[in-house]
């Protein structure tokens, strides 16, 4: 690790390009689920009433892959 | 309540606090954010609204017990909540007190949390018929308005009043009711999830927009990676009254019961604030004042949490409060499948000794889960949330629930409705002006417009 170049966003580093990976990666997971229900019913198969909670495990899913392809920007030592 | 609804309440209540503990120890995460999401989650899936209180009730006391722990070791909050203690935890730190306050900080949090639910259940029981006088409606000016709209407007106006900026706030009350009602107009129905949601997004969004502007982005660069220094801690008992000193566990008793309370009204940051200066301010000696003022703060975060959430609940069944309008309001909306609102179908469909034992089981629970895994593993924790959860992930999990649940609202409309508000609530809060009094300007709104457009000038 480097002396690379970050902002502080709500208290912590962040790198801007790495912020967009993962916000893309969570949206589009989060939306795919949300639809799979409505995608669902256009073949036959009803669904209904939970595209909320498909949604939240899609982006929750989302934010599982990111943790692992993005490098945390914190140092701990200590003390 | 059958055995198999009691197996239910005790796992919900074990796996919301492992949860929440995760949450609370993880920084940036903000209350209402990471609360009201999974809450809506569970109702919309169908969940019978007690066993998301249960879930609800044990996160409170998880997160609210979890999210000063990196404030005692690294002087880094957990949530908003546990802003107002960093500064007493790093004069804590200098003096090698940082165990100290940790332990303590736990342990009142206990106190707080129990406190608060008998003092609100008991309050509330004796309450309850005011509920029917509050939810009657007055005709002024033309305009039906019910008689809680006016609790909820001093309310804001209090909060307004005690915010950084009190003029901006005051003038703000008005402006921004407007900006939900048009909102509203336009999409054709009454939504306020993606609302709140895009006030508490605001801050961030706002930031992260002025990173975007060529020469606003200079004052946010930073050369990374960022330092955290992480103390180590002592072994700590597993008593809890023998943490706190007599003078600490009395302080902690009755402001948990004081704010559990005003909560109903007012905004847990502002009375976490105030109380903790007070207590801070009334002693001489500075590192006693900040050690005192940091483990009632910790009391009073989760009084304020369940007073705010159970009396407005049980008693008014409306939102009267920024924690009812903000991390509890899923409670308050209404589904199409219990053809009520969550709150209702709690306080038609469970008798009062039902729901005060519900509410004490799963406290209980979340107390014998997080209590010992706390007072044993939270630097172990800590570290481990520390190295392997990067700040990008969390933030595009956030963005990535606003974006959807502002779809479900109101389709691709809705998504660019909830820029305009993140974008008001963010510039406002830069303004000086507390996120609360947008939450409570929120619920005021519908009434608030009516009145302005009823207005003879």
């Amino acid at each position: 690790m480097g002396n690379e170049e970050y902002y502080e966003l709500y208290g912590e580093y962040v790198s801007l390009k790495e912020l967009g990976v993962a916000t893309l990666i969570s949206s589009v997971a989060a939306m795919v689920f949300f639809l799979a229900p409505q995608v669902a019913s256009l073949i036959g198969v009803q669904t209904s009433g939970l595209s909320i909670t498909l949604g939240a495990i899609g982006a929750t899913i989302g934010f599982v892959i990111s943790t692992f392809i993005i490098k945390v920007k914190r140092v701990v030592s200590e003390v | 309540m059958d055995p198999v609804s009691l197996l239910l309440v005790v796992a919900l209540s074990v796996l919301s606090t492992l949860l929440y503990i995760f949450i609370g120890i993880l920084p940036g995460t903000d209350e209402t954010a990471t609360m009201a999401p999974i809450a809506l989650t569970l109702l919309l899936a169908g969940m019978d609204p007690m066993l998301v209180l249960v879930w609800f009730i044990a996160s409170i006391a998880a997160f609210k017990m979890a999210d000063s722990i990196p404030v005692a070791l690294a002087g880094i909050p957990g949530g908003v909540m546990a802003v107002p203690q960093v500064p007493d935890a790093l004069l804590a730190k200098e003096q090698g007190l940082a165990d100290t306050v940790l332990r303590k900080g736990i342990a009142s949090s206990v106190v707080g949390q129990f406190v608060a639910v008998v003092v609100s259940l008991a309050f509330s029981y004796y309450l309850m018929p005011a509920g029917d006088w509050l939810r009657a409606t007055d005709v002024v000016l033309g305009v039906k308005v019910a008689r809680w709209f006016w609790l909820v407007l001093v309310g804001t106006v209090v909060l307004a009043v005690t915010s950084r900026s009190k003029f901006v706030a005051l003038i703000s009350i008005p402006a921004v009711a407007l900006v939900f009602q048009g909102l509203r107009a336009v999409y054709g129905k009454s939504v306020s999830i993606s609302f709140f949601l895009g006030i508490t997004i605001g801050p961030m969004i706002f930031e992260l927009l002025s990173i975007l502007h060529k020469e606003l982005r200079n004052s946010y660069a930073r050369r990374g990676p960022k330092e955290v220094r992480l103390l180590k801690v002592g072994k700590i008992s597993l008593n809890p009254l023998k943490i706190l000193t007599k003078e600490e566990l009395a302080h902690s008793t009755i402001w948990s019961a004081v704010t559990s309370v005003l909560a109903t009204v007012m905004s847990p940051v502002g009375l976490t604030t105030l109380i903790g200066d007070l207590l801070r301010e009334s002693k001489r000696d500075k590192v006693r004042g900040a050690v005192l003022a940091y483990t009632v703060r910790d009391a009073i975060k989760n009084a304020t949490y369940i007073g705010g959430t159970l009396i407005p609940l049980l008693v008014i069944g409306v939102p009267t409060g920024p924690m009812a309008a903000g991390p509890a309001a899923p409670f308050f909306n209404k589904y199409e499948h219990l053809g009520m609102t969550a709150r209702d179908f709690i306080v038609t469909h469970y008798d009062y000794l039902t729901i005060t034992a519900m509410v004490l089981l799963s406290s209980a629970i979340a107390f014998l889960v997080a209590y010992p895994l706390l007072v044993k593993y939270s630097r172990a924790i800590t570290l481990a949330v520390f190295r392997r959860v990067p700040a990008e992930a969390l933030y595009g999990l956030f963005i990535a629930i606003v974006l959807m649940l502002s779809y479900y609202d109101a389709k691709i409309a809705g998504i660019f409705g909830t820029l305009v508000i993140s974008l008001v609530s963010g510039a406002l809060w830069r303004l000086g002006v507390s996120l609360g009094v947008m939450f409570m300007t929120l619920v005021a709104a519908p009434t608030l417009v009516s009145l302005l457009m009823a207005l003879p000038v």
